[in-house]
């Protein structure tokens, strides 16, 4: 591997054999203690071998093309997986709620990630794999948290609140308004664990992002101004994304006439 | 006032599709009370539900004066045919903002919520005698309960449809309840009361739901 001019020390092969050695310790421990962890663990550590190292190479060879629609591709793609992994987070989310993930997650990855690009950080040109792909990276995964958060308790919440849907709907309540307390909630739900973290960077942790760039060699005041372009950014996509997955979902668990559709009244089980 | 013909409500079960409502036809005059009675889960409380058009599915017409439902946007019909569930939904806050709920709404915007002497004058009718600044969640069933009746008495409506409206209550305020339906109906509402328990005298007429149908369950001169 090439050498940042920062001057990295690169991890070969033997370095990573001996991280590995402690998961190893670990999971000795585990089958001693009968923990129950040992298989989990075995796969986690091979999925991280692999999806790692297949994300390193393919990055080379991304950077090595430079090609604006492969970004844009990339970007989609992983759009794509986060919209699938956000409908199966989200077990209590009406059926088809797919394409009102994917809109969201593309909207606001889109979104955030070319303002920071283009117009905080202006790289040249726009699509700049070295930055953009990270960027993009941090906001979809991010805000797929959120959003998965939001979703899981927004129907949730309705769920458990049923008599008092029905009783606003009784009263007049539009779908909107009888959904607005549950709706509230799931989005304080989605953005406090981004919120947290906010409020714990640099107290309690370095940041990701800042701890990278320290060890690649950069001055860590300079690094600063990076992870907090991040912070704000995952925070703005996070809330902007469950915003956004809220008002095209909520509406599905009512009916055309605009009543909530209980668990009773519901053909999936 | 409100005409109901053919209504039939599916539901799915655990042993397949049940007939809830198997083709009820009724007709509900101004001025009348209607009691509903019959055996448990025989589809009271979904009858109720959809001459209120609030189920997620069902067939069937409902008229309000003449006009077809189809034509009239759901959250308008529901401030005309309102139903009382029997549960009462208290929301956080005080016994106050419980009552001007309604006024919060969007289907009432521009209407002049009623002020606080109406508001008092409302809670006496039913024996309630607490501060309208009480917080509403510390009130018991029974409290509860009359503040949901009389919320939805003082929206107006045109129709009113209780689901047990006593169940929670102890006799001197069923019986202010009771004297409230009537007063309703006297002044050109029509009333459906699903009952289980008491019986008092105010009901014109008393209808029994079995087996998805309705049928005349004694006449009640008044």
């Amino acid at each position: 591997m090439t050498e940042a001019a920062g001057g990295v020390v690169a991890i070969g092969w033997f370095q990573l054999l001996l991280a590995t050695g402690f998961v190893i310790f670990v999971g000795v421990v585990s089958i001693r203690l009968s923990l129950g962890i040992t298989k989990d663990l075995a796969i986690a550590t091979v999925r991280t071998y692999v999806q790692l190292l297949a994300l390193g190479f393919i990055l080379r060879w991304v950077f090595g093309i430079n090609s604006p629609w492969l970004v844009v591709g990339i970007i989609l793609l992983m759009v794509v997986f986060a919209a699938r992994i956000l409908v199966t987070r989200s077990p209590d989310a009406p059926k088809g709620i797919f394409s009102s993930a994917f809109v969201s997650m593309a909207l606001t990855g889109f979104i955030v990630t070319f303002a920071v690009t283009g117009v905080i950080v202006q790289v040249e040109p726009w699509y700049l794999p070295q930055y953009v792909i990270p960027l993009a990276g941090m906001v979809i995964g991010n805000s797929m948290t959120g959003i998965a958060l939001s979703l899981e308790r927004v129907f949730a919440d309705m769920d458990a609140r049923e008599g008092e849907l029905l009783a606003l709907t009784a009263l007049g309540a539009t779908p909107w308004e009888a959904a607005h307390g549950s709706i509230r909630l799931a989005l304080r739900a989605g953005l406090i664990p981004t919120i947290n973290s906010m409020a714990a960077a640099g107290l309690v942790f370095i940041p990701g992002m800042m701890a990278g760039q320290i060890l690649a060699g950069a001055d860590p005041v300079t690094a600063t101004g990076y992870q907090i372009v991040v912070m704000l950014m995952v925070a703005a996509a996070t809330a902007m994304g469950s915003v956004v997955a809220l008002l095209l979902t909520y509406r599905r668990r009512f009916s055309a006439d605009g009543v909530f559709i209980e668990k009773g009244f519901r053909a999936e089980k | 006032m409100l005409q109901v013909r053919d209504l039939v409500v599916v539901l799915s079960g655990d042993d397949g599709d049940v007939r809830v409502l198997d083709g009820v036809s009724l007709e509900l005059p101004a001025g009348v009370v209607t009691d509903v009675i019959g055996p448990s889960g025989s589809g009271k409380t979904t009858l109720l539900r959809a001459l209120a058009r609030l189920l997620p599915d069902m067939a069937g017409s409902l008229e309000l004066d003449g006009v077809a439902a189809s034509v009239i946007p759901g959250s308008q019909w529901r401030t005309a045919v309102a139903l009382l569930p029997q549960k009462p939904a208290i929301v956080g806050g005080s016994v106050r903002d419980n009552l001007l709920l309604p006024w919060t709404l969007k289907v009432r915007h521009g209407a002049a919520p009623p002020d606080d002497t109406a508001l008092r004058a409302a809670l006496d009718r039913v024996a309630l005698d607490v501060a309208l600044d009480r917080d509403a969640s510390r009130l018991s069933v029974g409290q509860q309960a009359r503040v949901a009746l009389v919320r939805t008495l003082l929206t107006r409506p045109r129709v009113l449809l209780l689901d047990e409206p006593d169940a929670a209550l102890d006799e001197l305020s069923a019986a202010a309840v009771s004297e409230l339906t009537r007063d309703f109906a006297e002044n050109g509402g029509a009333v459906v009361r699903v009952r289980h328990h008491r019986s008092d005298d105010i009901a014109h007429r008393r209808l029994r739901l079995v087996g998805g149908s309705l049928a005349e369950a004694g006449e009640v001169a008044s």
